[in-house]
């Protein structure tokens, strides 16, 4: 976990919102999404690949485990940013699927046996400082939270 | 499917060279996976992967990685990767990939590993 401290006043008070159908074709899209405001609020280069990768992973698993490849679901991404914190905040109408619960315990020994899956869960907690997770009135939320710091450019 | 093209070559003493251009996301994964297979059916276990042109890597190209390197070694075979990327080299240290797999910065490299 990082040390917060005061950063750009340019990160203050960004917030953008891209929906899209549940399709694992429009992850390319959704990925720069979050590449572009990730270089206009000056996150460093090196958290850059990492979010992309985190929300890459969180709309994967929608696909997959919310949706079960129905295309015709909705994932509405919502980015808000301020001088402390990158949010993404992810609702969609799929069935209730919390990431939370699935856990590797040791990634190396997971991988050695073969296992594939769960590797974007791990990977998403991994890099995200916070991970919330909730499904009220038929909608799931995901809420991925990375803190900046003044080495975020 | 496409953003994502494989070239293949064969290569002296058994060796594939499979060279990746575009990016392997949950979307094009499959098309490498049915590649590799493709290999594995034809008892071709020695496998040069060319990650030079790949620009983004997610946990399900990862995953075609994982899932094939143990069916490479049980047939005394290997998968070694060539000159990642840092943004894909940094998705396979942080799945502890880098442990497991051979990563090399040239085929010179590559060819010595796999010998």
């Amino acid at each position: 976990m990082n040390d917060v401290n005061p950063a750009p006043a340019s990160r203050g008070g960004v917030k953008d919102r891209l929906v899209i159908n549940s399709e694992l074709k429009h992850l390319k899209l959704a990925r720069y999404f979050i590449i572009r405001i990730l270089r206009k609020v000056n996150v460093a280069p090196s958290d850059e690949n990492k979010i992309v990768l985190a929300t890459d992973e969180a709309l994967s698993n929608i696909v997959e485990h919310a949706y079960e490849f129905n295309k015709s679901g909705y994932i509405d991404i919502n980015v808000e940013v301020n001088p402390s914190q990158f949010q993404i905040r992810i609702m969609n109408g799929g069935r209730d699927f919390d990431m939370g619960k699935v856990k590797i315990k040791d990634i190396v020994e997971h991988i050695k046996q073969g296992k594939k899956r769960g590797l974007g869960i791990f990977l998403m907690r991994r890099i995200m400082d916070e991970v919330k997770y909730s499904f009220k009135n038929g909608q799931n939320q995901l809420t991925l939270i990375k803190y900046l710091t003044t080495s975020d450019r | 499917m496409a953003e994502i093209k494989i070239e293949m070559q064969k290569l002296p003493n058994g060796v594939i060279l499979v060279k990746l251009k575009g990016f392997l996301d949950a979307y094009t994964y499959g098309e490498f996976e049915q590649t590799i297979n493709n290999l594995f059916n034809q008892k071709m276990y020695k496998l040069v992967v060319d990650m030079t042109n790949v620009d983004y890597i997610s946990s399900a190209g990862a995953g075609v990685f994982i899932g094939s390197i143990g069916v490479a070694q049980e047939n005394q075979g290997n998968i070694v990767i060539v000159r990642p990327k840092p943004a894909v080299k940094e998705v396979f240290d942080l799945l502890g990939l880098s442990q497991i797999f051979t990563i090399v910065e040239n085929m010179e490299s590559a060819l010595t590993s796999m010998a």
